[in-house]
């Protein structure tokens, strides 16, 4: 209770200074919070910047293309890769040496062979999103007794049972781990995308706003989405919390 | 010899990927002026790579300037927040949640009140590195044991010696984990900064090269950065495991 008032006292203060710096500053430049909700029914209403809804809806397409595939290829990539450990021997470290690599880099590439629609977006959101998700399988599966494994064998359970009764429990909450973040990084992949260079999508609302010298608006939009990215991540976070109350 | 078949396997494995990619570009599977064949690319590694390198070094020199605020800022506050209890209840969940904000939504701004050069990318590589340090740091520093302390100070040792010989190696791993983890983020950081508002810089430059359809240089130049911070990487986390046998 007390860590609550504290919590929200931070908060306040937080905000307070943010409007009182704003204010003594160039408003051009800085955006104090109370600026916030009339900048927000503008972005809503005007004519100066294209229509919000239809660029919210892509830009959620694209984010769960992104994580489908995302999900997709890290399951069957970190599944292949775990359980034939000869191949996993070999590959596991390539990948973890890509992982090493800042992503964005791959960007530029993936804009020149798939254009400036939503198609590189999704390609770079799923190439975000597929790392963390094969690695916690590939954890998931390191985390699963063998001696468990080899007494359901042994005393007759098929290969799904044995999948479904003894490896998914053991591995459910670090792969449950890796889904979220792989999730968070999606939707990173899909918002840089946009920014860096796109026709529409929330990004290209954002740098729009931007590139018209609308901080205001800008700054709205970048709350807005900031505030619908941490929903999106506390939602993931509540189904990674039933996952391990689920195991424990 | 179990590692060197490994390896062995590993090789193998990427050769004949660029072989089928080669093919693929020749067979015209994949249009050449998108997809540059692997041999295109080989041809323009020399120049672009002559071009790259003075490039690379600005942009390594922006990531490491905010490496280093990141650092300084992130490892102090992380054990400060780690080892105040009240404290990290209360502020956490912000820092949390600052962690989980996408960093490039403010990258415009940051460009707008600094411009576009090298205090913009500095700034972000600072900002993409800082908040992984301090959640790091302060989740290593709120594991060490406090009966390590207790039997320290009962033993009758003194502030600065609990500090040195008790929390210090307890807190390093972290910090040492930290510092190889920021170094990523850093160099993201400021490759975004020069692709999203740069003038100059590897980001800058390859983000010319793409919307100009340069794609063997491209390629090329992502080949450099990949193998340089794949390179970084590995060289710290050789210093890692140098820093943390002296524990």
């Amino acid at each position: 209770m007390r860590v609550w008032l504290w919590r929200s006292a931070v908060l306040v203060v937080a905000l307070a200074v943010w409007e009182i710096s704003a204010r003594m500053l160039n408003p051009m430049l800085y955006v104090g919070p109370s600026r916030l909700p009339a900048a927000l029914g503008r972005v809503l209403s005007t004519r100066d910047l294209p229509p919000l809804p239809g660029h919210l809806w892509l830009t959620l397409s694209e984010i769960a293309a992104a994580y489908a595939f995302a999900i997709a290829g890290g399951l069957w990539v970190g599944f292949l890769l775990g359980l034939r450990q000869s191949l996993g021997r070999v590959y596991e470290p390539l990948l973890a040496t890509l992982y090493a690599v800042p992503s964005v880099i791959w960007y530029p590439s993936l804009m020149l062979f798939l254009g400036l629609g939503p198609a590189s977006k999704i390609a770079f959101g799923f190439l975000l999103g597929f790392f963390p998700v094969t690695l916690a399988v590939l954890a998931g599966i390191r985390q699963v007794p063998a001696a468990l494994v080899t007494v359901a064998v042994s005393m007759g359970a098929r290969p799904f049972t044995v999948f479904r009764k003894v490896m998914l429990p053991a591995m459910a909450s670090t792969l449950a781990g890796g889904l979220r973040t792989g999730l968070a990084l999606s939707v990173v992949g899909v918002l840089v995308g946009e920014l860096l260079g796109a026709r529409a999508g929330l990004g290209y609302v954002i740098n729009y706003a931007y590139g018209l010298m609308m901080t205001a608006e800008y700054a709205a939009l970048v709350v807005l989405v900031a505030v619908a990215v941490l929903l999106l991540d506390g939602a993931a976070a509540l189904v990674e919390q039933r996952v391990k109350t689920w195991t424990a | 010899m179990d590692r060197l078949k490994l390896l062995g396997w590993q090789v193998l494995s990427v050769a004949i990927l660029v072989l089928a990619w080669e093919a693929a570009v020749r067979w015209r599977l994949v249009d050449p002026l998108f997809v540059p064949a692997p041999s295109a690319i080989l041809g323009v590694l020399r120049t672009t790579g002559g071009e790259a390198l003075p490039r690379l070094g600005d942009t390594l020199l922006k990531t490491l300037l905010g490496y280093a605020l990141a650092i300084g800022a992130g490892v102090p506050s992380g054990i400060v927040l780690g080892s105040r209890p009240t404290a990290h209840a209360v502020v956490m969940p912000y820092i949390v949640a600052l962690y989980g904000v996408p960093k490039i939504l403010v990258l415009p701004w940051i460009a707008l009140i600094f411009g576009i050069g090298l205090s913009t990318a500095v700034l972000s590589a600072a900002v993409f590195a800082l908040f992984p340090v301090v959640v790091l740091v302060a989740a290593g520093t709120r594991d060490v044991d406090p009966a390590l302390v207790t039997v320290a100070a009962s033993m009758g040792a003194s502030r600065v010696q609990i500090a040195r010989k008790v929390l210090l190696p307890a807190v390093l791993p972290s910090v040492l984990t930290a510092m190889r983890v920021a170094m990523v983020f850093a160099l993201l950081g400021a490759l975004i900064a020069e692709m999203l508002a740069g003038n100059r810089g590897m980001g800058f430059q390859m983000q010319r090269m793409a919307l100009a359809f340069r794609a063997a240089e491209l390629f090329a130049a992502t080949v450099i950065v990949s193998v340089v911070s794949i390179a970084v990487v590995l060289f710290l986390e050789h210093l890692n495991r140098r820093l943390g046998r002296w524990r």
